[in-house]
């Protein structure tokens, strides 16, 4: 894990060099829950981890895949931020998600044999890859394994279904960044400051909303004492009543 | 504020007389290189719209001609008197104006035009009101309260009529360059223009609801006495401009040709030109002027002087600002222009950067991409050279630095700055001293990391600090 209160994106000297070893998975991994906290035998972690090959450093604007590339693996992002996404029928790109550190992208291609989505990095960007087809086999044998490819397959359609119901343009942004605060928080990183890797067309076509509508509603939080934005670096003021306003998105 | 008289320490000033950069940016121009091009600028504006709120836009406009060569110039411009000249340079400007704006988001607010020179009233005014028309059919401006629309004029070449005309097109701000009144010395510098004529400019300016004028003046001119200059502090004075600049002329005729045609036996010696200095600062202190930075003073009423006191001042291209930081797109040539983490810079030769605009390019000559390292530091000197102070844990907090460990060389570097008496430091920060203000740069270049320890004062690159 990256030191508690680091800034994202940025990491620590260490994390882009934390390879891991046979036993210790790198501190940022997707897996290192399902392993470390539930007792996973020696020759359990080692199987696991011959299965994960490293990629990167991605660059912004390089893809991680493409629609209808052939699926064979999933991928867990180690450093940055990767955006997935579609181009419907008119040739618009819709954006379905943004994927920190910690987080697993591909796995919306488990039920077909091809990505049904684009991936591609926002920033500097490093991956774990894991062969999809070994570690359905492996899962068989380890059952926490099993649970945790399941716990994040269902935190991945819970992310995407957020900003389908009819909330306002304020609640849908609150939850956006309270979502982000809560993520990055998990990883160790800063609750209050990050910065935002997406651009600001990402943000409103994620939200559904116009890029002026974005800024406009930001800026009113800044005038609200909600927070404080320089370029792209963000600094939560005062949680307790953005968290209040993202509730009606978040309900938990 | 104590006394301005406060600022002026002969001794210090003269020990400290070494060339260094005036900050307008950091890094400084020598550090932008060809390998920065249309590309990166392109790239870089992109970015820019990707912000969550974008910063507004800053245009600066660069009009390179005028009718006549002042011989202590050391801008970038073309003599000529023919004005078909400036109706063929507009074509190509309204085509850059057109490229370039695509450039950003069309919800993004034009907050600050500035025109600048050469001379910009080489145009007249009908042509300068319909390059606002362009930039208006391309950009959208600000409401009129928050909108900054400046120009550099030289009052002899443009009626108190005209002045009306460019307050109709929206201008309310305006610099006019006297340097001197003394015949004399106008004469030595060439550049001979009446003292009425001057006024009445500042008067019509006045008169058409400018929020400010200034008035540039420069000492260590040839031919130059603390006589003529007093009369030429008091005439101005007398008109109360909002602002002043006070430059110190640098003879540098090796880098400035213009300046080969002064004699330099003509030049004051550099103990007079300190005694001009003096008596420019007595002067503006006792007629009430406060010192905002650099050669920078103004009203205590005025913005710039009322940003300062509240930490709201900024400084770019075009000078100290009250605007919060903007993405600034400079236009014409050898323009240069500031967007995100960027600098980039038009052609110097009008050549080039014609034609890069017949060809359909945006004319980028070189740039350079700030690191992370260059942000912070460039924060840094902006501190430095609006408000004389740093406060170590805002910047840290900023940059999510350690201060004192990160500038522990520059810091370092000080100790002399400080045992002189430029410059105080203690736990949680460092401010300039009265006797130090007028020496910003010299502390700024402590925490300069291009500039070498030694600089070889036989090759200046930058002029004198004072």
């Amino acid at each position: 894990m990256s030191q508690p209160g680091v800034v994202f994106p940025r990491t620590g000297p260490g994390i882009m060099s934390d390879d891991g070893d046979a036993l210790t998975f790198c501190s940022t991994c997707a897996f290192s829950q399902a392993c470390l906290s539930e007792g996973m035998d020696k020759s359990a972690l080692m199987d696991l981890h011959v299965l994960v090959e490293h990629v990167g450093p991605l660059h912004p604007g390089e893809h991680v895949f493409r629609e209808g590339d052939s699926f064979t693996a999933i991928a867990a992002v180690r450093a940055g931020t990767v955006k997935t996404y579609q181009i419907d029928r008119n040739g618009h790109e819709q954006v379905l998600g943004f994927h920190l550190p910690g987080e697993v992208i591909g796995l919306n291609a488990i039920h077909g044999d091809r990505y049904p989505c684009n991936a591609v990095a926002l920033d500097t960007v490093m991956l774990c890859r894991f062969s999809f087809p070994k570690i359905a086999t492996l899962a068989q044998r380890l059952p926490n394994l099993q649970q945790h490819l399941f716990r994040l397959m269902s935190r991945d359609i819970g992310v995407a279904s957020l900003f389908a119901r009819d909330n306002s343009a304020d609640e849908r942004m609150a939850a956006f960044l309270i979502g982000l605060s809560r993520r990055l928080a998990a990883r160790g990183f800063s609750p209050r400051r990050f910065q935002l890797t997406m651009s600001r067309t990402d943000i409103a076509n994620y939200l559904r909303q116009a890029p002026e509508t974005v800024s406009r509603v930001l800026r009113r939080f800044e005038k609200d004492g909600l927070l404080h934005i320089k370029q792209r670096d963000v600094e939560i003021l005062d949680l307790p009543r953005l968290e209040e306003l993202a509730l009606a998105v978040l309900r938990d | 504020m104590a006394s301005l008289s406060a600022l002026f320490d002969p001794e210090l000033l003269q020990r400290y007389d070494v060339p260094g950069p005036r900050y307008t940016s950091y890094p400084t121009a020598p550090q932008f290189t060809p390998g920065f091009g249309e590309a990166d600028l392109r790239r870089v504006a992109a970015a820019s719209n990707g912000d969550p709120i974008p910063r507004p836009i800053s245009l600066y406009l660069h009009i390179p001609f005028c009718t006549s060569p002042c011989f202590y110039c050391g801008c970038n411009r073309i003599i000529s008197r023919d004005k078909a000249r400036g109706a063929a340079y507009l074509t190509r400007l309204y085509r850059e104006i057109a490229m370039a704006s695509t450039m950003f988001d069309r919800d993004r607010d034009v907050e600050q035009v500035h025109f600048g020179g050469g001379t910009p009233n080489f145009l007249d005014p009908a042509q300068i009101a319909e390059v606002i028309d362009v930039l208006r059919s391309h950009f959208r401006f600000a409401p009129g309260e928050r909108m900054d629309c400046s120009i550099e004029l030289d009052p002899r070449f443009i009626t108190p009529e005209e002045v009306g005309e460019l307050a109709r097109a929206g201008f309310n701000r305006a610099s006019l360059g006297v340097q001197d009144f003394d015949p004399a010395v106008q004469q030595a510098v060439n550049r001979v223009q009446g003292v009425e004529q001057t006024l009445g400019i500042i008067d019509a300016c006045r008169r058409h609801g400018f929020r400010s004028v200034n008035v540039d003046l420069i000492y260590g001119l040839p031919k130059q006495t603390l006589e003529g200059f007093e009369r030429t502090l008091d005439t101005t004075l007398q008109v109360r401009p909002d602002r002043l600049a006070i430059y110190g002329y640098a003879h540098l005729p090796q880098l400035f040709r213009p300046q080969q045609r002064i004699h330099a036996e003509d030049l004051p010696s550099p103990e007079q030109k300190l005694d001009l200095l003096r008596l420019a600062i007595d002067k503006l202190g006792q007629a009430g002027y406060e010192y905002i930075g650099m050669d920078h003073f103004a009203l205590p009423e005025d913005e710039l002087a009322r940003a300062q006191r509240e930490g709201g001042l900024h400084r770019n291209f075009m000078g100290y600002t009250t605007h919060a930081e903007s993405d600034l797109l400079g236009l014409g040539v050898s323009a240069i222009s500031h967007i995100g983490a960027s600098f980039s810079q038009n052609p110097r030769d009008i050549v080039s950067w014609e034609q890069a605009i017949d060809d359909g390019r945006l004319p980028v000559w070189r740039g350079m991409h700030l690191d992370a390292d260059d942000v912070i530091r460039a924060d840094v000197i902006q501190s430095l050279m609006c408000h004389g102070e740093l406060d170590f844990d805002a910047v840290g907090r900023r940059h999510v630095i350690d201060f004192r460990d990160y500038f522990r060389d520059a810091l370092a570097r000080l100790a002399p700055l400080q045992k002189d008496g430029l410059v105080e430091v203690d736990a949680g920060g460092l401010h300039a001293t009265s006797r130090g203000r007028l020496l910003l740069r010299i502390i700024a270049m402590c925490f300069d990391r291009y500039l070498a320890p030694a600089a070889d004062p036989a090759a200046p690159r930058y002029s004198r600090t004072v």
